[in-house]
């Protein structure tokens, strides 16, 4: 009977203990980068000022095939990495009705893949990357070739999203005019 | 005489700037680690702990590592994580993104999981990334409510889509990855 007291208690802190260990890991692994890295972007942000990227969120609102990767990739990147997650959608204010439901999609889902290597954008929900990330850590490999295929990738599905959820607005609003 | 002044006066204002700029940055960057990173350290450090220490975290990570590690597998999560329906209750604040993250992540770490599939598994689990936030996010683009009407259907349709499309993508970009040779 104590024994099995005994055991179970041994399992029962053992889960923390292990726990302590990751988490140790953690603060001595990521965290300094991290604080150390926030510090210099966030700095940077403040030389160079966020309200820059305005005249950008403008140029982004004409129509022509030539301005989609402005839309959709060029200003969703710049927002998200100067006003990050989630006054980067603010920038959706310069474009027409029509294209706000896509710019959103888009920045949107920029926030994770640029945490690889802009972690300042979204440190709230860091793991997203970080979670997938450790494990590549405790086999040995190094980081960076996945950081930048994750930011690389990230931007053209955030194309596409643009391109598609523009085109389905576009839809939707004819319908509605319509109906 | 009045020259020089001048002269000490600007250097000195902005070195002050530059200064206090750094300093803010330090200051607001400890706040972000203090408030929105530790926390979630602290938390997913239990749920890791949780796993590698009992046996009820071994049949999760057991299901979670059988489905994640094929191709086919991440598809499947990228489609469930895409459904209209549930894709707004995944989203909040990317917890369920980042617990899934965590536990893809322990499983690669463990060998269960090919590493190359890591870059396809950031999308897997993330189709559902801002859906709860859309008519937050396009008020804050200053939309009108009609917009909002409209866009809010138009992305979760959208995702239904690109997010399944997204994980193809990030498989055929991961070629080369941590490829054993």
């Amino acid at each position: 009977m104590t024994e099995t007291l005994a055991h179970w208690a041994e399992v029962f802190i053992g889960v923390f203990n292990q726990g302590g260990q990751v988490l140790l890991s953690l603060m001595g692994g990521i965290l300094p980068t991290l604080v150390v890295l926030l510090t210099a972007v966030n700095a940077l942000i403040r030389l160079i000022g966020p309200e820059k990227i305005e005249g950008l969120g403008r140029a982004a609102a004409q129509p022509g095939i030539q301005w989609y990767p402005v839309r959709y990739m060029v200003l969703p990147f710049l927002a998200v990495f100067f006003l990050t997650n989630p006054m980067a959608y603010t920038m959706g204010r310069f474009l027409p009705e029509r294209f706000k439901p896509a710019f959103y999609d888009s920045a949107v889902s920029f926030v994770h893949p640029i945490l690889g290597i802009f972690p300042h954008a979204n440190p709230g929900e860091l793991f997203v990357y970080a979670g997938i990330a450790a494990g590549i850590t405790t086999l040995g490999f190094g980081l960076g070739d996945l950081a930048v295929r994750y930011l690389l990738v990230g931007l053209v599905v955030i194309f596409i999203r643009g391109i598609v959820t523009e085109t389905i607005t576009r839809i939707m609003l004819a319908r509605k005019e319509n109906a | 005489m009045d020259g020089i002044n001048k002269i000490l006066v600007k250097i000195g204002r902005s070195v002050g700037g530059v200064v206090g700029t750094l300093y803010q940055a330090g200051r607001d960057s400890v706040d972000t680690t203090i408030r929105n990173v530790i926390p979630f350290m602290a938390f997913i450090s239990f749920i890791i702990g949780l796993i590698l220490a009992t046996g009820v975290g071994e049949r999760i990570a057991n299901g979670i590592s059988s489905t994640a590690d094929s191709i086919i597998g991440l598809l499947l999560v990228s489609i469930v994580c895409a459904i209209p329906v549930l894709s707004p209750l995944l989203g909040p604040g990317a917890v369920i993104a980042q617990i899934v993250g965590t536990l893809v992540g322990t499983e690669i770490g463990r060998g269960n999981i090919p590493p190359q599939l890591a870059l396809p598994a950031l999308f897997a689990i993330n189709p559902q990334v801002g859906c709860d936030f859309i008519p937050v996010g396009l008020a804050l683009g200053e939309a009108e409510p009609e917009t909002v009407e409209v866009g809010v259907p138009a992305v979760l349709f959208s995702r239904l889509i690109t997010g399944p499309l997204s994980v193809v993508i990030a498989y055929f970009a991961s070629f080369g990855l941590y490829s054993s040779n």
